[in-house]
């Protein structure tokens, strides 16, 4: 007996033929920066807005002093080393979150340049519209001159 | 590759610097005398009168051997030189998500008004060019009305 497995394709435009907005695939939001409490200290401020080239240097000094922190307790006290790996894994899941947290002002800054460009673009065509028409307007106008004059 | 992957290349290239330092020097380290009381290892004395190819290569090691903290290090150190400056290359000019947001709307505004002119012109343009068409038809059709069939 044949059983009936439905793809995923299947799945999602099953009802489209009765409802088209059915199928929307837009459900995800874009929550990425999702919450340091997941686990990791936050090991910068966050409170209203950050200074984000100030806290990766910091963030940057601090992991420097935790490798070397890690190769002292190795040399002298070698089985504490858990909870320096401890402090150095938080650092740098500090300094990707920093980072991931940039995207979206990356994806502004990228939106407002290119639409810069395009009224730059948009101004050039108007201006080109302008010298184009003019010139027909010129020509047509020497013509009919030149024709009235025969 | 854009400012914030490279950020996040050196990120994870001064982890791999980090973690292959720590295990070089584990692995290759030689050992120490723990205390007064212990003889000399014999086993130097006896390598010495062994084939001469492989103690080179060992000796080599364990002679280059203290090179390589300071290597690594430097290693390191420059790795992190090379994130702080990425870091200042960061073009963080905007400060806060509103004042992008409210550049971008101003920018939306500005790019549909210039937009409608460009509209405006193009269809302006349009209708010029079919008067110039037909204007030219005409003529066309009076010349060739004008000559004679022989």
């Amino acid at each position: 007996m044949w059983v009936k497995k439905m793809s995923p394709l299947v799945i999602l435009y099953k009802d489209y033929s009765e409802n088209p907005n059915s199928a929307l695939s837009n459900f995800t939001e874009d929550v990425l920066p999702s919450l340091e409490e997941q686990g990791v200290p936050q090991l910068y401020p966050n409170d209203s807005i950050v200074d984000y080239k100030k806290e990766l240097r910091s963030l940057n000094r601090e992991l420097q002093l935790h490798i070397l922190e890690l190769a002292d307790v190795l040399v002298e006290r070698p089985s504490q080393y858990a909870k320096r790996i401890g402090d150095i894994s938080s650092v740098f899941k500090n300094l990707h979150h920093l980072l991931n947290s940039l995207r979206p002002h990356q994806a502004r800054a990228t939106l407002i340049h290119i639409v810069e460009l395009q009224i730059q673009q948009r101004k050039q065509a108007v201006e080109d519209f302008k010298r184009r028409r003019e010139e027909v307007q010129r020509l047509l106008k020497d013509a009919f001159i030149t024709l009235d004059g025969q | 590759m854009d400012i914030i992957s490279q950020l996040q290349e050196q990120v994870n290239s001064i982890a791999a610097i980090t973690f292959n330092a720590f295990g070089t020097l584990q692995r290759d380290a030689p050992p120490v005398q723990l205390s007064p009381n212990y003889p000399e290892p014999p086993a130097a004395a006896a390598a010495a009168t062994t084939t001469t190819t492989t103690t080179a290569t060992d000796g080599d090691a364990t002679a280059a051997f203290p090179e390589q903290p300071k290597q690594l290090s430097a290693d390191l150190v420059k790795a992190a030189k090379q994130f702080d400056a990425l870091v200042a290359a960061l073009p963080l000019s905007e400060g806060g998500e509103e004042a992008q947001l409210k550049r971008i709307a101003e920018l939306q505004v500005e790019n549909d008004l210039i937009g409608q002119e460009l509209q405006k012109q193009l269809e302006a343009a349009e209708k010029e060019l079919k008067q110039v068409q037909e204007l030219f038809g005409q003529a066309a059709d009076n010349c060739l009305n004008m000559k004679k069939p022989e």
